[in-house]
Order: C-alpha cells, then sequence, then structure tokens
C-alpha cells in the first residue's frame, strides 16, 4: 500500500471513527440527557386548572373528568378517528412509550380522548380505534358545542369541521397538542404535533413528579423517583 | 408536482404520483451507456460478452427506477424505514456491481490516465470499504436524514451518495481497472466479509434502539396500525443485516466460482507432472 493510499486510509477511518462516536452519542433522540431538568414540551408560564367537565365514555357513561382523574397525569387529547396524520400518530407515539413503564407508574397516568367529530365518532367507533393503541386509553364524547366550551375554558382553538368531499369524508379543525396535567391538578406543559417518543420518555417521569403535596418546580423536585 | 421522492408529511394514498426527475435520471444512465457503447470499439473476439454486460446494466438501471419511483421511492423517502432500508440495499449492493459489469473492458480501458490515476487511491480496497461506508453511515444520522428526506433535493442527494457509495465499494470487485494482481479470488471474498462487519454497526444502532431514532418515520402519517414507527425501524435493521449479507453471499459465490472455474482452466494449461 502506498503511502497516500495508507495516509487516506488513516484519514478516512480517523473522521468515521469521530463522526461514529460524535453525532450517534450526540445527535441521535435516543440518547438525550435525562438528567436535565427542563421539559421538553411547551411549559405554560401560568399553569391552568384542570377543567370540570362530564362527557360520555364510550360505555356510555357519564365521566366527570376531573374527579375521575385526580392525582393522575392526565394527557387530554382532542382529535378524531377519521384523522389520516396528526390523531393518530400521537397516539401511536404516546401509547410506545407507556407500554414501556412500569405497571406501578402506568397506573398514574390517565390518557383521555375527546373526539372533536361526534356525528362519526360513534362510542363504538371510539373504542375500537383507541384499543388499537391502548386498552387503557379513555375516550370520551359529547356535542360540539360542549367540547368547544371545554376547549374555550382552556384558551385552546374551537373546532371546525370542512366541507365534505366527493366522498362524503370531511376534516376537522381540532387543537394538535396533547395537554399535560399533573397529578396536583393543573395544565403545566403542551405537546405540539412533533412531539418525538424519546421527548415523552424523558418528560412523562418527570410530570409525574408534580404531587399535590410536593414542593413544587421541576427543578426543585428532580430528585424524585423515576420509573 | 414533485419531481424527486420526499417526505411529505401528508398521508399516504396508493394514487400514482409522477417524479419526472427519476425518469430523467434514468433515460440520463440509459443514454450515457447507449453513448459509451457507440464510442467504445469492441475488437471482434470480445463482442461475445456484450449482450450480458448490456443485460446487466439494463437490469441495474430497471432496479434503480424501480426503488426511486413511486410507490417505493415515496414509501422510503417518507413513510417507511423499512422501505427506505430496501432502497438502501438496493441502491448500494444491488445496482452498482451490475452497472459496473454492464461497462465493457475496452470503456475501462478507455479511460483517460489522469481519471485511472485519480481513481487508483480512491478504489483502493480499503479506501473504498470505509468512504462507502462512511457514506452510508452519515446519510443514516438521524439529524442528516431527517433534514435531507424534508427536500426533494435533499432526497435526491442521498439517492445520489449511496449510489456513489455503492460504485465505490464495487469497483475494487468489478472493474478491471486500475489492476492490482494481489486483489483476486479470495482476497476479494474476504473484502465482500469485511462488508459484512462494517455493516453491523448501522445494523446494532437500528435493531436494538428503543424508540424511532428518525423523526421522519415517527411522525409520518401510519400506513398501517399493525407496524409501529419502532417495528418499522427493527425490521430495516434486520433487512439490512438480512438483505445485505445474502447479497454479499451471493456475490461471493459468484466470485468463488469464478476463482475456481479460473484456476482449473489454468490448471487444464499446465503441463500434467507424472510420478
Amino acid at each position: 500500500m502506498s503511502s497516500a493510499i495508507r495516509r487516506a486510509a488513516v484519514f478516512i477511518f480517523a473522521a468515521s471513527l469521530v463522526i461514529a462516536l460524535g453525532l450517534a452519542a450526540r445527535l441521535s433522540p435516543g440518547s438525550a440527557d435525562v438528567d436535565d431538568a427542563s421539559l421538553t414540551g411547551v411549559v405554560l408560564v401560568d399553569p391552568v386548572p384542570k377543567p370540570a367537565f362530564t362527557l360520555d365514555d364510550t360505555e356510555g357513561q357519564p365521566f366527570q373528568f376531573l374527579e375521575r382523574t385526580e392525582g393522575k397525569l392526565t394527557l387530554l387529547f382532542f382529535g378524531y378517528t377519521h384523522c389520516p396524520d396528526v390523531c393518530p400518530v400521537h397516539m401511536a407515539n404516546l401509547a410506545a412509550v407507556l407500554n414501556d413503564l412500569s405497571l406501578e407508574t402506568r397506573e398514574r397516568i390517565e390518557v383521555v380522548f375527546v373526539t372533536a367529530d361526534p356525528e362519526r365518532d360513534t362510542p363504538e367507533r371510539i373504542r375500537e380505534w383507541l384499543n388499537a393503541f391502548d386498552r387503557r386509553f379513555i375516550g370520551l364524547r359529547g356535542s360540539v358545542d360542549d367540547v368547544n366550551a371545554i376547549l374555550a375554558e382552556l384558551q385552546l382553538g374551537q373546532i371546525v369541521h370542512g366541507e365534505p368531499g366527493a366522498d362524503g369524508d370531511y376534516v376537522v379543525g381540532h387543537p394538535a397538542q396533547i395537554l399535560a396535567f399533573t397529578p396536583d391538578g393543573l395544565l403545566r406543559a403542551m405537546y405540539p404535533f412533533g412531539t418525538r417518543q424519546t421527548d415523552w420518555a424523558q418528560d412523562l417521569p418527570r410530570l409525574l413528579r408534580f404531587t399535590p403535596d410536593a414542593s413544587l418546580g421541576v427543578r426543585a423536585s428532580s430528585g424524585g423517583q423515576e420509573s | 408536482m414533485q419531481w424527486w421522492c420526499a417526505a411529505l408529511g401528508e398521508a399516504w394514498e396508493w394514487t400514482w404520483r409522477p417524479y419526472p426527475g427519476v425518469w430523467v435520471f434514468v433515460a440520463l444512465c440509459i443514454a450515457a451507456y447507449v453513448l459509451m457503447l457507440r464510442r467504445t470499439p469492441v475488437p471482434a473476439g470480445e463482442s461475445r460478452d456484450l449482450g450480458a454486460r448490456a443485460a446487466a446494466f439494463g437490469a441495474a438501471v430497471a432496479c434503480l427506477w424501480l426503488v426511486l419511483d413511486w410507490p417505493v421511492g415515496a414509501l422510503g423517502a417518507g413513510y417507511l424505514a423499512s422501505v427506505h432500508m430496501v432502497q438502501f440495499l438496493v441502491i448500494v449492493l444491488a445496482v452498482p456491481p451490475l452497472l459496473l459489469y454492464g461497462v465493457p473492458a475496452q470503456a475501462y480501458r478507455r479511460l483517460p490516465p489522469r481519471v485511472i490515476a485519480a481513481l487508483r487511491p480512491l478504489t483502493h480496497p480499503v479506501v473504498a470499504l470505509l468512504l462507502s461506508n462512511l457514506i452510508a453511515f452519515i446519510t443514516h444520522v438521524p439529524l442528516v436524514a431527517d433534514r435531507l428526506l424534508a427536500s426533494q433535493l435533499g432526497s435526491f442527494a442521498i439517492d445520489v451518495a449511496w449510489l456513489a457509495a455503492g460504485l465505490l465499494f464495487w469497483w475494487p470487485v468489478v472493474a478491471p481497472v486500475p489492476e492490482r494482481p494481489w486483489f483476486h479470488g479470495l482476497t476479494r471474498i474476504g473484502y465482500l466479509g469485511a462488508q459484512v462487519i462494517a455493516s453491523k454497526p448501522l445494523f446494532i444502532y437500528l435493531t436494538f434502539a428503543k424508540y424511532p431514532r428518525y423523526a421522519t418515520y415517527e411522525l409520518a402519517p401510519r400506513i398501517t396500525n399493525l407496524l409501529t414507527a419502532r417495528a418499522d425501524q427493527q425490521a430495516a435493521g434486520l433487512l439490512m443485516e438480512v438483505g445485505g449479507m445474502l447479497i454479499l453471499l451471493f456475490a461471493a459465490g459468484i466470485l468463488f466460482l469464478r476463482s475456481t472455474s479460473r484456476e482449473e482452466a489454468l490448471g487444464r494449461g499446465r503441463p500434467v507432472s507424472r510420478r
């Protein structure tokens, strides 16, 4: 091997090694620094109290949101089962991460899906759709006016139904973020579309630390238990 | 209309879409080949294998078209990591040896000395192996892949980089220039074996990741709920391992057969010693 080729080989090998170690360790989403106290979601400067509303669950029974989710990390999402992109991706990514948590931690989290399209989303359809992600996800249904009232209370955009196409299908405009109510009953962070599984894996244990009796503040409680 | 397949972020539809950039690319490959054949005089004795070489080139271009155009190209660019891996395997491991074999030996011999001199260090087996794997690695770094796949130009750059990596990797094995008498049968098989080892880090990186590596595929509208983003990525890693291994084993088998038949031919030509 000539010296020029040897030099080139050594250079490429060294470059490969540097890039492999540097990029794989720092740029890959799987290697986030879990000790970083900041949440990846959009943190609210002034947390909003959890709203008290009642809608029907997929069994047709009234579900008192405030009471039934008390003391739990509650992830609330407004969407619809015919959604072609945002809703199924959000639900799938959340389900994938929840599935990795210990049973004890998982039981401290509720995922509540409120349909923004009650016309097409029957209780059965909602149940079937949610079961594809996680059978423990709670599905709620109410009139568009009821849901818009909840959205207004949370200072979120209203539901907008698009014009039906030739096949009768239509899209529904709805808030695309998942709302995270910490166990102390406050909406502290929102997770827009684009939130990755690594983001959830990082944030869920931190969100669980906001218990009613804990001294609040992410950094102050960073020494708590993590699943 | 898009000219090259890129991640759209739209729900997938089984409705055909035209990608004229792919057609132009394929047409340019064919035109360049035809032009090269016309300009390369083939000695009468060596014209017999021209049909096989043209068939190999045709197969390579057909494979290239298949993986770059709709639906494979579109699925790989924006929806499924596993399909993206199929593209990778075909573009890097299957197409280049056929392309290189498709070029007649006379055409290689007609390369200007300057080009051969420039190719000598680049196509040295050690350099080619490292450089092609470096390209493969860089194009699989999530930050790079996610950014490039989001645009048509970026997606085109990935495909061209893969083709270049594949040509670089296969050149020492298939192309007759520059001549390296020491790089024959078994050494070439060893070279392919080294590639099996070189691809292992990427395989591990994809297959054993706890969460999806690429935002493009994780956040893409799902084509089916049966395949989660993580399972899709694991499938990509396994495809890389198994598919890559099979292609390299096939190539090693051909090299072995050619090597033994060459030795037999040489043996027949030698006088047989009698004890």
